[in-house]
């Protein structure tokens, strides 16, 4: 879904100057689309395939959130290995201030790992799993898209982006705290 | 051997505006099986997942008691065997069972693995992976996996389900022996296991 979009904005975007404003959101935008189908899934094929309730009496519901959560970032790593070389190859190069892309980049990756692998477990134990995920998520990821797209635009800028970086690691910081917490009571049910 | 005693108090559960079973009393102590009959849909696997922690009770409390002391996290000191229980495909029977010892901080070394495989009879297969399994292997593989470690409460859902007389001898077995190391929860739809147990619950009556 993530090579779509990219491949589809870089067909849309050819031969045009798009504004750093406009690269960070469709930057932004392919790495959400990209995650959000694969992260989700972590759980609900756990519920789909009736292991859930193995892995609820084995392990701790901490292990199993982090456990899950690995899992989750090692995909984030896999597919941002693949999507950045290819929104720079198709749609702009990443270019402006490269420490602030990476630091964007590390948090960013962590708080969406962190929410989609806290909605997922959420919405795995429910029937109408994408609607509900779509809603649950939005309001979590909207505020650290705008922050993660305002801070991008300021790197792009060839500034360091100090505001937006605070935003998304305390961020980052409220879901590592209350992450495993939120997850504990929605696991056992 | 510790004393352990499981209490349910004035315990029911509702899915809905359907009850499931409804002020259900009961007291077991170390050394006893529990045999929990019913027909389908009686709601034997529900007490049994509430007795795991898997599910809430919609009202009353269960309690896992050792010399006394309630005991907060239960589902640490359970063995869990359900015949509807999935296991994961892509595993064999021996990663199944070290993954089990792992998660669940118990002896994780070859000869102690290999030894719960050949007690259930799987340790020929232990490296095949789980979808090549029978329905009797796997149910044996649950057993090996429930029974790892010597929980001092076990819960068997269905657990004679699939398996061939040998297997059903060794359930027997198993029962005997968790009466010597705690208390045993034992639901099935065969009323001729009801001699298996010391008490007998039958459900929907």
């Amino acid at each position: 879904m993530g090579i779509a979009t990219v491949v589809g904005v870089g067909f849309a975007a050819l031969g045009q100057t798009l504004s750093a404003g406009l690269q960070a959101g469709l930057f932004w935008v392919a790495i959400l689309f990209g995650m959000f189908p694969a992260l989700a899934r972590g759980f609900i094929v756990e519920e789909e395939t009736g292991t859930a309730d193995l892995l609820r009496v084995a392990a701790r519901p901490t292990s199993v959130f982090w456990g899950k959560w690995l899992f989750h970032a090692t995909l984030y790593l896999c597919l941002s290995a693949l999507l950045v070389p290819l929104y720079a190859l198709l749609v702009a190069p990443l270019t402006g201030r490269w420490d602030a892309w990476l630091l964007l980049w590390l948090g960013g990756g962590f708080c969406l790992t962190s929410v989609l692998t806290l909605c997922g477990a959420f919405v795995a134990q429910t029937a109408v799993r994408g609607a509900l995920l779509a809603g649950l998520t939005f309001p979590l990821l909207l505020p650290l898209i705008l922050m993660l797209i305002a801070g991008s635009r300021q790197a792009i800028e060839g500034s360091f982006p100090t505001e937006p970086l605070q935003g998304v690691f305390g961020y980052a910081l409220a879901l590592s705290a209350g992450g495993a917490w939120i997850f504990e009571k929605v696991w056992r049910e | 051997m510790q004393r352990w005693t499981l209490e349910c108090r004035q315990l029911g559960k509702r899915f809905g505006e359907r009850w499931v079973f409804r002020w259900l009393e009961l007291q077991i102590h170390s050394g006893t099986i529990l045999v929990v009959l019913g027909a389908n849909g009686s709601g034997k696997s529900t007490l049994l997942k509430l007795v795991a922690g898997l599910l809430a009770p919609s009202e009353g409390t269960i309690e896992l008691r050792c010399e006394g002391s309630v005991l907060v996290d239960r589902m640490r000191l359970l063995g869990w065997c359900a015949a509807d229980g999935a296991l994961y495909r892509e595993l064999t029977g021996y990663e199944h069972l070290r993954w089990w010892a792992q998660t669940r901080g118990l002896p994780d070394q070859h000869d102690a693995l290999m030894a719960q495989l050949e007690r259930f009879e799987l340790a020929h297969r232990a490296h095949d992976w789980v979808r090549a399994y029978s329905t009797g292997m796997r149910q044996r593989l649950r057993m090996a996996m429930a029974t790892y470690g010597e929980p001092p409460l076990l819960l068997l859902d269905e657990p004679d389900a699939g398996l061939d007389p040998s297997g059903l001898q060794l359930l027997r077995q198993v029962l005997n022996e968790q009466t010597r190391r705690g208390v045993a929860l034992f639901a099935t739809n065969r009323a001729e296991c009801a001699a298996w147990g010391d008490l007998a619950l039958e459900l929907g009556a």
